[in-house]
């Protein structure tokens, strides 16, 4: 069958490959600030800083050639979809970009402060959860696999399970001023991992709804008997 | 291309000389072809377009838009000196065609045409053959040639050759609407103009047809400058680089006088307009 619209195509399949790269260095990004965190390598903080940059104007460039692209082209049915998908990643990974600079400037505050190792390995543990997470969301993405977004939920229950047990981590590190300093700030980091581990779960939700046009929101583990 | 057709009058031939100032370079960084200034065009006492200034780029799709009685036919037609053949019409202002006023009296009417070439809302081949459509004009212009190479090469411009190449001497009127409106594409190339005006070129297209067009019209501008009137807002989105769009004044006796609203590069007309009658017009809260 002949495509009837190649340049709208053309459009629209190079604005999915620029969401798809923007996915792949947001995923760097999150592995990067956890490495970060544990070997207080500020080299490190500073690239996770600058990638986000860089993310930054993916981000603004992708708005401009979706609203260019809206305006001109009037897309329909999985070519509309397709649109409405993009927007939403667009955002969710910005945010996600946004949650690895959080990590990342909290590893530079606290790299020169005591650090408690149980915490350090939950919060590694955190970001190894994440790293299939994201790669599962941006692979169903690619492959149009509506089944397999749906694992998303499953993988984030562990992540989620971490971050609520953090405080009692957090509290156990007793009255030294500065482990506490450092550990309160943990907190935040586990909380910025958990954010992306829903952020994931997000995607795959944009990618079901791209695959079956249903709006539906995916059971999340961490709505039973939350901490908050 | 350029010499195909002979004899222009000499004003003409300084139009296209080498080395000529092509003119301003604006916002896109595209030379200017027709620069228009002032234009207002009546029909007898009508006054069908008011004091119209914009000006129209090299190897861009230009779209006008606009409702019902805004002029923007009659502002296309002022391009290749159309309105000429109305009687009663007159105009006035400047329109210039690489510096040169179209209207001055050493220009020639049917050289304008030549140069500036038209594609009109009904697919009107000639009751002839494919291929004859394609030669009429140039042999009239007295062009001497290969002709089939002509034929040839102006059908594959028109994306039409690959349906036609084995039925060329085959009526015009046995195509298909959207083919006939390729083979009048075609035709209007075939002389080897520099601008093809083009006057609701789909509206009588289905809409698999009108994209095919759509899709030739972005191909033919790497080679002309297109300008392109259309009833059709989402095509001038969809097609154009810049759009004008034109808004219709009425008098007190009902007498309706069509103006330009606003000019400007398609992608900000159609998400951000500086004019609040564009705004209406482009989301259906006008009239």
């Amino acid at each position: 069958m002949t495509d009837q619209r190649p340049d709208f195509h053309a459009a629209l399949e190079s604005l999915e490959e620029t969401t798809l790269d923007m996915a792949d260095r947001v995923e760097g990004m999150v592995a990067m600030a956890v490495r970060a965190l544990v070997t207080s390598d500020r080299e490190l903080v500073a690239r996770v800083i600058s990638s986000d940059n860089e993310v930054d104007k993916i981000y603004m460039d992708i708005r401009a050639r979706w609203m260019h692209i809206m305006a001109r082209q009037q897309p329909m049915g999985g070519d509309l979809r397709m649109m409405a998908a993009i927007l939403e990643m667009n955002n969710t990974l910005e945010r996600m970009g946004d949650q690895s600079v959080n990590i990342a400037r909290i590893a530079g505050a606290t790299a020169g402060l005591p650090r408690e190792e149980t915490i350090l390995a939950k919060l590694t543990e955190m970001g190894e959860l994440l790293k299939p997470m994201i790669r599962t969301a941006i692979d169903a993405f690619v492959r149009r696999d509506a089944d397999e977004c749906l694992l998303l939920p499953a993988m984030d229950a562990p992540v989620d399970v971490l971050n609520r047990s953090m405080w009692k981590h957090v509290v156990a590190c007793g009255r030294d001023p500065e482990l506490l300093e450092w550990a309160t700030r943990m907190i935040l980091v586990s909380r910025a991992l958990e954010r992306v581990g829903d952020q994931a779960v997000d995607i795959g939700e944009q990618v079901a709804f791209l695959m079956t046009g249903d709006h539906q929101e995916f059971l999340r583990y961490s709505e039973e008997g939350s901490d908050y | 291309m350029s010499t195909r057709v002979g004899t222009p009058a000499a004003v003409m031939e300084e139009l296209t000389s080498p080395g000529r100032d092509a003119g301003n370079v604006e916002m896109m960084g595209t030379p200017t072809i027709f620069e228009i200034k002032g234009l207002n065009v009546y029909y007898r006492a009508f006054h069908a377009v008011a004091d119209t200034s914009f000006d129209i780029h090299q190897n861009e799709i230009t779209a006008l838009i606009g409702p019902s009685g805004c002029g923007k036919s009659t502002v296309l037609r002022c391009l290749n000196r159309m309105n000429d053949l109305i009687d009663g019409a007159r105009v006035e202002g400047r329109v210039a065609y690489h510096g040169i006023d179209l209207y001055g009296p050493a220009v020639d009417a049917v050289e304008v045409r030549r140069r500036v070439g038209m594609v009109f809302q009904k697919p009107n081949p000639f009751p002839k053959s494919i291929y004859e459509n394609i030669v009429f004009g140039p042999k009239v212009a007295g062009w001497k040639g290969d002709f089939d190479e002509l034929v040839e090469e102006s059908l594959v411009r028109a994306a039409l050759w690959d349906e036609v190449k084995d039925k060329l001497q085959q009526s015009a009127f046995d195509l298909s609407g959207g083919q006939q409106q390729r083979l009048c594409i075609a035709r209007a190339i075939a002389t080897s103009p520099d601008v093809v005006l083009m006057d609701e070129p789909c509206s009588a297209l289905d809409p698999v047809a009108t994209y095919r067009i759509e899709t030739l019209m972005r191909e033919l501008k790497e080679q002309y400058t297109i300008v392109v009137v259309t009833h059709n807002m989402q095509q001038a989105a969809r097609v154009s680089d810049r759009t004008a769009f034109f808004s219709v004044d009425v008098g007190e006796k009902g007498q309706r006088t069509g103006r330009l609203v606003e000019y400007d590069a398609t992608d900000r007309v159609f998400t951000a307009p500086a004019k609040k009658e564009t705004e209406d017009y482009i989301t259906g809260r006008f009239g």
